[in-house]
């Protein structure tokens, strides 16, 4: 510090030191000027109150958070509207089980997704049970090794129950129904899963002619 | 005429032990339930391991993270910074005012009542009574207990301000005073309740009520527990550390008087992207960006009263916690404004950038401050020198290598998971990653912040054993001094006429009356009080260059009188709870609310929130899908879309359970609509919503053979205990007091539908053929009776009605002045 500090009570100038006369159990205080720049950015902080909510509500610059969750949301809704007719337009039956589901590397990826959405509920080995210590459970979903198809065993028509979740005339298993899996995978996550399924179970899918 | 006083230093010596005693048990904790993140094990089966098999069990109660959680919060809040706080406040008062504590059977009653409160916590908190509002858990008891003994050391310390031999107050005072104040505004309205037993009550606010009512205090007792007398003590022992003066007096000045104001009102940025009417949010977030310079003042006055000391770092511990400590200060406060600005907290919030956050405020500034403090406090109060030096360098070495792991851990922890959120997958029209995936991913940060936070404990146990030895090196000591009696007329003297009807609070509180009134009156009138207000600012500013003495000489007589002085502080802190949480209070929108109107819990489902609150669900689990798309596409119902948590939702939850972390996925969406049996009849009561009965009832007994990779903590003594039917009639009772629309029913009534409802969904559970495994050789009736008894059955019961709401409609479209969103912009756009 340049400067001897003078006893008084306020600096008047810039640059003036001041040690106020006063002290408190030995403390004593200066009294410098406040520095410049903290003061433009509380200044700053202050004028960006009134300016940004002037403009939230005064102008048509900000949407509201409202809006922005519609539009997008209707959005993402359209172009997965569009991408499902764009898969549906090149898949049938015979597709899935004679080019996809023959495709290993179709088959692994429909695995994982599978293993990460589906088999807390038909379980890893497709038979809907649990293994906890001796005694096999069941799980909540409806078992895909049984031979059994609920609502229609061609693969379209699984590629519709994933996709839409469980009908709703259906009362579920156990009052527990399918979720709609649209909203969590693409539609060729979801071929690819059936392609991992028919894979598992060939024989059920071995009456669809090939093209 | 001059007389010789002794300061009680005894109470100082008492409140620094326990702060350090209850300090190190509060880490312990923290380290527990870090850990617990990493290894679901450390949630009771480790106790297995230890014990060589003498105990069995997957997980005990108590030891859950969603039960010691908030053990570790209150512990380091009020038990460790709280006694430490009072160390300090009871040892530098006395000093400034020059004068002996006022009464020694209050300090005495103030010491051992705060311990026994912390005891009272220590005990009911992991036995599951908790309120669930954070930092606001304690029972009402407790709650009771704390008011008393804050108002003891309110009153101790009032008394000792009347009775000083100092004409002025030094600002240090300030703060303590605005402390006191404060805290005691906040914890009595945020702990108001209504008792339904000697251990439980309900908040009296609901839903979004209780939200802001809860983050108003949440926030605040960060600023006016954790900040302000932390402030206070940092101008007492930092300039006397340092043996400078202090920085700027002016700025002391300025910074306090827009601290105490601005923070009040940033409560709400812990409510960003919710539904929360958007100008609370605005407010929230703007006032929060208006806070950081006033908390850099204080860092300032800080860092800059160390000029011409610096080359005390190398040689004295004492300032180099206290630089870090401050310095920390500076970069926590720098932080939490970021973190209020919306768009960033789309990203931050419920992960763990927050808890990061928080930990560079409590372990670098709190944790910093109060190690300096006490290093500098012990060779005085047991008048000796410090036991080791070298061992304090160790201390603040270990720990700042502790706490910069822990807080970049979670930065990057954080955002990674933040990211990791909002990632869409191939083509834009679904999420990437499951909640889990995320989870799973940021598990080499969890064990990075354990190992940060038990280096940290390390270094705070070294202080622990420098302070024990320095203590059996002396002897304690009170010191004595001589001091000139100030007469009763020479303080204390100004009229309360001038002290609050006056040239410069006149300008300042027209200002802000008009600038509140910008915020609430209709378009256009609102501009003309906006210009207004500016007119009154620039008037303001006029009279104070054409008087500017008049205005500091206010300042100066204002400091010489504490009453008109605490009197102000309260209505700067009180002026900004009032304008958010009033209006909220007064408007019944239940018939406007955005279309959606919760439906009533059923006796049972109540039973089971209950439950869920008492296991501390909410510490892991939010119920709010925010106003983000990521939100809506991840939480939200297929082909709904507005599907983010309307305000009425959670119109009647008492408490509202909204969430402040997310280690687990948000189940504002778990429930359903009332189930069918295979016939196609509906259930009475049995609701299945996402996810079966059965799926949650062994995701509860072992939650890693549902999803594996989870850190859930198995809840399997849900099935030994029972729900408390019984207790139900009382507390729907109390619920409808509280203005929960429930229709009359009879205690009959209340326990048929209890009994009817447990029947059902333990049928399902039977009938999906799942069994206890600790209990195998029950099935059938047997099996179902024992299910419809237990808690499992209520939390189930409770979890598949989450989300339920009915669609209302609107009479007219809704205006309110107290509501200024109505009035400007658009409501919510229409369902298509």
């Amino acid at each position: 510090m340049s400067q001897e500090p003078k006893r008084g009570h306020f600096a008047k100038e810039k640059g003036e030191v001041i040690l106020r006369e006063h002290e408190y159990d030995g403390i004593q205080e200066y009294d410098q000027k406040l520095p410049n720049w903290w003061l433009f950015t509380f200044y700053g902080a202050v004028v960006w109150f009134v300016a940004y909510w002037g403009l939230y509500y005064y102008s048509d610059t900000f949407k509201t958070a409202h809006q922005l969750v519609h539009e997008e949301i209707i959005a993402v809704q359209q172009k997965k509207d569009a991408e499902l007719e764009k898969t549906l337009a090149t898949l049938d039956n015979s597709t899935l089980v004679h080019k996809w589901a023959t495709d290993p590397a179709i088959v692994s990826a429909g695995e994982a997704t599978y293993l990460t959405n589906c088999s807390a509920c038909h379980g890893a080995d497709l038979s809907a049970t649990m293994v906890v210590g001796a005694a096999k459970i069941p799980l909540p979903g409806l078992p895909i090794n049984d031979g059994v198809w609920k609502f229609g065993g061609k693969p379209m028509d699984l590629f519709k129950l994933i996709n839409k979740g469980s009908p709703p005339e259906s009362t579920g298993n156990n009052g527990a129904k399918m979720q709609a899996w649209d909203q969590t995978l693409t539609p060729k996550q979801v071929a690819e899963v059936i392609s991992f399924i028919i894979a598992k179970v060939p024989a059920d899918f071995k009456d669809i002619p090939a093209q | 005429m001059t007389t010789t006083i002794t300061y009680d230093d005894k109470s100082v010596r008492q409140f620094m032990i326990a702060s350090i005693f209850w300090g190190i048990v509060g880490m312990l904790v923290g380290v527990l339930i870090a850990t617990q993140l990493s290894w679901w094990q450390m949630n009771g089966k480790f106790l297995e391991w230890i014990s060589f098999g003498a105990i069995k069990a997957e997980g005990i109660s108590f030891l859950t993270f969603g039960r010691l959680r908030p053990l570790h919060t209150n512990a380091v809040i009020f038990a460790f910074v709280g006694n430490m706080m009072f160390a300090g406040i009871y040892y530098s008062t006395q000093r400034l005012c020059k004068v002996r504590t006022a009464s020694d059977l209050l300090s005495k009653i103030h010491f051992w009542g705060w311990q026994l409160i912390i005891v009272a916590a220590a005990v009911t908190l992991p036995a599951g009574f908790t309120r669930s509002k954070e930092y606001a858990e304690l029972i009402w008891p407790i709650n009771i207990a704390v008011v008393l003994i804050w108002v003891v050391f309110a009153v101790n310390f009032f008394w000792t301000l009347a009775k000083r031999n100092e004409k002025s107050l030094y600002v240090a005072l300030w703060f303590y005073i605005a402390t006191i104040v404060t805290v005691a505004m906040l914890y009595i309205v945020n702990h108001l309740s209504l008792p339904t037993s000697f251990t439980h009550s309900y908040p009296i606010f609901g839903g979004l009520q209780d939200g802001l009512v809860q983050w108003w205090y949440g926030h605040n007792a960060v600023a006016f527990f954790l900040t302000t007398p932390i402030l206070g003590i940092m101008y007492y022992f930092l300039p006397k550390a340092a043996n400078r003066p202090v920085y700027s007096y002016r700025l002391s000045i300025v910074h306090f008087w827009s601290l105490v104001f601005i923070y009040i009102w940033a409560g709400p940025h812990h409510l960003l992207n919710t539904d929360l009417p958007r100008w609370l949010q605005m407010l929230g977030m703007l006032f929060s960006l208006m806070l950081w310079a006033p908390s850099w003042g204080g860092m300032l006055n800080g860092l800059l009263t160390l000029r011409g000391a610096w080359d005390k770092l190398r040689t004295d511990p004492v300032i180099k916690f206290f630089a870090a400590g401050v310095t920390f200060y500076g970069m926590s406060t720098f932080e939490g404004p970021l973190l209020s600005i919306r768009a960033v907290n789309a990203l931050s919030h419920y992960t763990d950038w927050t808890i990061g956050h928080v930990h560079s405020g409590a372990l670098g500034w709190n944790g910093l401050m109060a190690a300096g403090m006490f290093y500098w406090l012990a060779p005085r109060l047991w008048k000796t020198e410090l036991w080791s030096k070298a061992l304090a360098n160790m201390h603040f070495w270990i720990g700042m290598v502790g706490i910069l792991l822990y807080v970049v851990a979670l930065w990057c922890a954080g955002i990674m998971q933040g990211l990791m959120l909002n990632e869409v997958g191939p083509g834009g029209t679904t999420l990437k990653y499951e909640f889990l995936e995320t989870l799973e991913s940021i598990q080499i940060f969890y064990i990075l912040r354990s190992l940060g936070g038990t280096l940290y404990l390390l270094g705070f146990i070294l202080c622990a054993v420098n302070i024990f030895m320095t203590a059996r090196s002396g002897t304690p000591h009170d010191e004595s001094v001589e001091v000139t009696l100030l007469e009763k007329k020479q303080k204390d003297g100004m009229r309360w006429g001038e002290a609050l009807f006056n040239d410069p609070l006149a300008h300042i509180f027209l200002a802000l009356a008009f600038i509140i009134l910008w915020f609430f009156l209709p378009p256009h009138a609102d501009k003309a009080a906006l210009v207004v207000s500016l007119l009154l600012c620039v008037k303001a500013y006029k009279s104070f260059q054409a008087g500017k003495d008049k205005w500091t000489d206010y300042h100066e007589r204002l400091i010489e009188n504490y009453l008109p002085f605490t009197v102000l502080v309260f209505v700067a802190v009180a002026i900004g709870g009032a304008v958010q949480i009033i209006p909220s209070l007064i408007i019944n929108r239940e018939k406007n609310i955005e279309g959606r109107l919760q439906e009533l819990y059923t006796p049972l489902e109540l039973a089971g929130r209950d439950i869920y609150v008492s296991e501390g669900c909410y510490n892991c689990h939010s119920q709010m899908i925010r106003t983000l798309v990521p939100e809506v596409m991840r939480y939200g119902r297929p082909g709904v879309v507005n599907d983010y948590s309307h305000l009425g939702e959670s119109l009647f939850d008492h408490p509202y359970q909204w969430g402040s972390k997310r280690t687990g996925p948000d189940l504002a969406r778990e429930g359903g609509p009332i189930a069918k049996d295979p016939a196609g009849t509906p259930y009475k009561f049995m609701r299945v919503g996402k996810r079966g009965n059965d799926w949650h009832f062994n995701h509860f007994i072992n939650p890693r053979q549902i999803s594996p990779g989870s850190n859930m903590p198995a809840y399997t003594w849900l099935l030994d205990k029972e729900t408390d039917v019984k207790a139900l009639p009382n507390k729907i009772r109390k619920q409808v007091a509280l203005g929960v629309p429930w229709p009359a029913l009879s205690k009959h009534e209340i326990t048929d539908m209890a009994e009817t409802q447990s029947q059902e969904i333990a049928k399902s559970l039977v009938d999906a053929k799942i069994f206890i495994p600790a209990k195998p050789e029950l099935h059938g009736d047997a099996l179902r009776n024992h299910l419809a008894k237990s808690q499992m059955v209520a939390v189930i019961a409770y979890l598949q009605k989450l989300g339920s709401y009915r669609e209302i409609k609107k009479d007219a479209p809704f205006k309110s002045s107290l509501d200024p969103d109505t009035l400007r912009k658009a409501s919510p756009p229409k369902q298509p």
